[in-house]
């Protein structure tokens, strides 16, 4: 994908919706991989054991999906805070389906800022946020 | 005059959008709402002057609350600084008896707001602790919550006569304008909107399938 410049981004516009691979495969490899092991995000049966609706995604792979989907979106910009507030827990093996909007402009500054939403299939927001990035002119 | 009756800017602890960037989105996105009220969580905001916004943008913004009590969360609507002195803010274990008893004596209007939410709902409560007196308008459609959330509040507020108002419950630019209230009369004022309120001369809408 080509480079963006600042006078590329209009305020309104919508970055391509990215899906994440949210299987709870993927969910307990990245678990595994940053030491948070435990069944919550590595087994539905256990996860409801310990009174979970099934297992999870974690927030922080949630929020690398977020980054990446900015950076497939301006391959060139820097990402100067993610910023995400989980209203409902990102279950493992539903589809989801994320989602961002150019929200503001700081032409002279060179700073978009986007807001970001996870949603699973029932359209429910299970993520919402906003996210600051630096774009050269 | 429709009006978004429950919205967040960055001066609460969990909104994020600055309320010139609302403007922007209303305008560019050309949603149908005259103007907001920003009701801020557990606080009302006595500083913020947005009457270059209203006027750059033709907008209006109007100033309430959300407060916090054992029923869930209630919006306030024509918060006065004697209302704030009988009642903190702040805290998160407000009674709604004192609630509503307190708006009412400082001529404002208290609705409990997204009813059909677990915890923070009234309608979750009334079960174990009755049915509160002195409601008389609660929120119906509320743009964050599911839809099964507002059939609870619907049909709730539908037996018990409770008028219902619309609200998108924004705390990110985007969100602005998924419910709104329509009211019959031209609004140019929280006092305006208060006796309008008061009157019940307002259905709530959804704009959410306009916004997808």
């Amino acid at each position: 994908m080509a480079d963006k410049t600042i006078k590329d981004v209009e305020f309104g516009e919508e970055l391509p919706v990215f899906v994440p691979d949210t299987s709870l495969k993927r969910a307990s490899v990245f678990a595994s991989l940053v030491g948070w092991e435990g069944p919550r995000f590595s087994d539905h049966e256990k996860a409801r054991e310990e009174g979970l609706p099934g297992a999870m995604v974690p927030g922080i792979l949630n929020q690398g999906y977020l980054t990446a989907m900015i950076h497939q979106w301006a391959p060139n910009s820097t990402l100067i805070s993610i910023d995400t507030i989980f209203r409902a827990p990102v279950m493992a093996d539903e589809e989801h389906t994320m989602k961002a909007i150019v929200t503001d402009i700081d032409e002279e500054a060179q700073i978009v800022e986007l807001d970001l939403t996870l949603a699973n299939e029932k359209n429910e927001t299970r993520v919402l946020g906003t996210a600051r990035i630096k774009i050269a002119s | 005059m429709i009006l978004d009756l429950h919205t967040h800017s960055v001066k609460s602890d969990d909104g994020r959008a600055k309320v010139e960037n609302y403007c922007q989105w209303i305008k560019a996105k050309e949603i149908p709402i005259d103007g907001f009220v920003l009701t801020e969580h557990r606080q009302y905001d006595f500083e913020s002057d947005y009457s270059s916004l209203e006027k750059k943008y033709n907008l209006l913004i109007l100033k309430g609350s959300e407060v916090e009590t054992e029923y869930g969360h209630v919006l306030i609507f024509g918060v006065t600084k004697m209302l704030t002195t009988k009642l903190d803010f702040s805290r998160i274990d407000l009674t709604l008896r004192d609630v509503i008893h307190w708006s009412k004596a400082c001529s404002a209007v208290a609705v409990p707001c997204h009813p059909g939410r677990p915890k923070v709902g009234m309608f979750a409560h009334t079960d174990r602790l009755g049915i509160p007196e002195g409601v008389e308008i609660v929120e119906t459609l509320n743009g964050g919550s599911r839809d099964e959330e507002d059939k609870v509040a619907i049909e709730n507020a539908r037996s018990l006569e409770y008028k219902g108002i619309g609200g998108s419950d924004s705390h990110i630019v985007s969100h602005i304008g998924r419910c709104a209230t329509i009211f019959t009369e031209e609004i140019r004022s929280m006092e305006v909107l208060v006796k309008e309120l008061k009157k019940g001369n307002f259905e709530p809408i959804s704009l959410r399938n306009r916004l997808k």
